[in-house]
């Protein structure tokens, strides 16, 4: 149901849009059209059948790479190294290891001043005084003095003394220090992945006690008495009597 | 043996399937002609006629009883597309300072200022107003109109005056009274 006033509007446009009409003299050409078809098609599957054979490629060489204990081990150890790394990169710092008494220390491996190896599983059979420190940080510095006093007191008995420390500038700092101080204990320098096997260290000084088994005994995260850690070092002598 | 296979499929499969030709053959014409409509330059209202049928080709919803309004469809819709880039890239140029492209011989022959008007009004409506209006010029009923863009046929009356009118608007808007003359 148009009113006039709509069919006069449609009229006005059909009018308008008439002058859109394509001349007369022009045919579009069907011919052309199909062979421009034809080929239009044709490069499509072109396009499809490269897929196709990329999709081939890639599958034959998973399966060659699978087919061979080597190659699978070698792609196998790849996989497990990209997803360590990115684990490590992006995951957050508290995913670090949880730091617990009772459980066995985790090992590392770090040289000393000298550039000797220090390994802590090759310490087991001995109690050791596992200390996480900075130079500045000044509780650090008040329990050095203690340590080498445990190191002179108790080494015969077994104990050694470790200090890790985790100054930014590592030996530019520990080195002065440690030859000031005349530190008679190892000292090395850690590192990130040491903290974070280690329950990230949000804290230091922070102080292990681990039996000679490797287990740790006692934690301290911040500063801790003097006596404290001799009665924990005294009772762990005499529990655990030291091998050799 | 990569090469042999690849020139056997090319022999056996390069032709596109019968029924597209077939479609192709039977609406070819007509598309272009809408087409030709909105885009002044023929040759390329042929091209894109052409890619309105590949688009068919490769749309296989599109294959079927519905075949013939989503031609119509799509190719206004390409057609109305074109019309907006040209007007684009020519608004670019100016703005580079570059002078547009000159016009062929064929062009300056076929196109009127009134042509012009319209095209430009076209342009610059609401899309779907437009393709009702341009398909409607074509000469489709309402019921090939209700299944070209998939309304509701009791709403194609509507919906057709409400873009006359505002075709009419614009115009005038633009143009004033003055309905051009050829």
């Amino acid at each position: 149901m148009e009113t006039n006033q709509e069919a006069n509007d449609s009229r006005w446009v059909e009018e308008r849009l008439s002058t859109l009409n394509a001349d007369a003299e022009w045919n579009p050409s069907a011919s052309d059209g199909l062979a421009r078809l034809r080929e239009g098609c044709e490069r499509h599957r072109r396009r499809h059948r490269k897929w196709g054979v990329a999709l081939m490629l890639v599958a034959a060489s998973s399966i060659s790479v699978a087919a061979f204990p080597v190659t699978r081990a070698f792609a196998g150890r790849c996989i497990t190294a990209c997803v360590e790394e990115t684990s490590r990169l992006f995951g957050p710092a508290h995913t670090a290891a949880k730091l617990e008494v009772g459980a066995t220390a985790p090992d590392f491996t770090l040289t000393d001043a000298s550039g000797q190896m220090v390994r802590l599983s090759d310490l087991r059979g001995k109690p050791v005084l596992l200390n996480f420190w900075a130079t500045w940080c000044p509780p650090c510095r008040i329990e050095i003095p203690w340590f080498m006093e445990f190191q002179r007191t108790y080494g015969a008995q077994g104990l050694v003394v470790l200090g890790v420390s985790f100054d930014e500038d590592g030996w530019q700092s520990v080195k002065p220090f440690v030859e000031s101080q005349r530190v008679n204990y190892r000292m090395v320098v850690g590192n990130d992945e040491l903290a974070r096997m280690y329950g990230g260290l949000d804290a230091l000084p922070t102080t292990l006690l681990i039996d000679p088994q490797g287990k740790i005994v006692s934690i301290h995260a911040g500063l801790a008495g003097k006596d404290t850690y001799a009665s924990e070092i005294q009772a762990l002598l005499a529990g655990h009597p030291t091998a050799r | 043996v990569y090469a042999q296979n690849e020139a056997a499929a090319a022999m056996s499969g390069g032709k596109p399937p019968f029924e597209l030709e077939a479609v192709f053959c039977a609406q070819y014409d007509r598309i272009a002609r809408v087409i030709a409509k909105v885009v002044r330059n023929h040759a390329r209202a042929e091209e894109l006629a052409v890619e309105v049928f590949l688009k068919l080709w490769r749309n296989r919803q599109a294959q079927g009883e519905k075949t013939e309004g989503w031609l119509y469809r799509t190719a206004v819709r390409t057609a109305l597309n074109e019309l907006r880039a040209e007007s684009r890239r020519n608004r670019y140029e100016r703005l580079l300072g570059r002078s547009r492209a000159t016009p062929t011989p064929e062009e300056i022959r076929a196109t009127t200022e009134e042509q012009e008007r319209v095209r430009a009004v076209l342009r610059d409506m609401e899309a779907r107003q437009a393709e009702l209006v341009l398909l409607r010029s074509q000469g489709l009923s309402y019921d090939e109109l209700a299944s070209a863009l998939d309304l509701n046929l009791a709403s194609v009356g509507t919906l057709l005056s409400r873009a006359h009118q505002a075709f009419r608007k614009e115009y005038m808007k633009r143009y004033g009274n003055q309905s051009g003359s050829e």
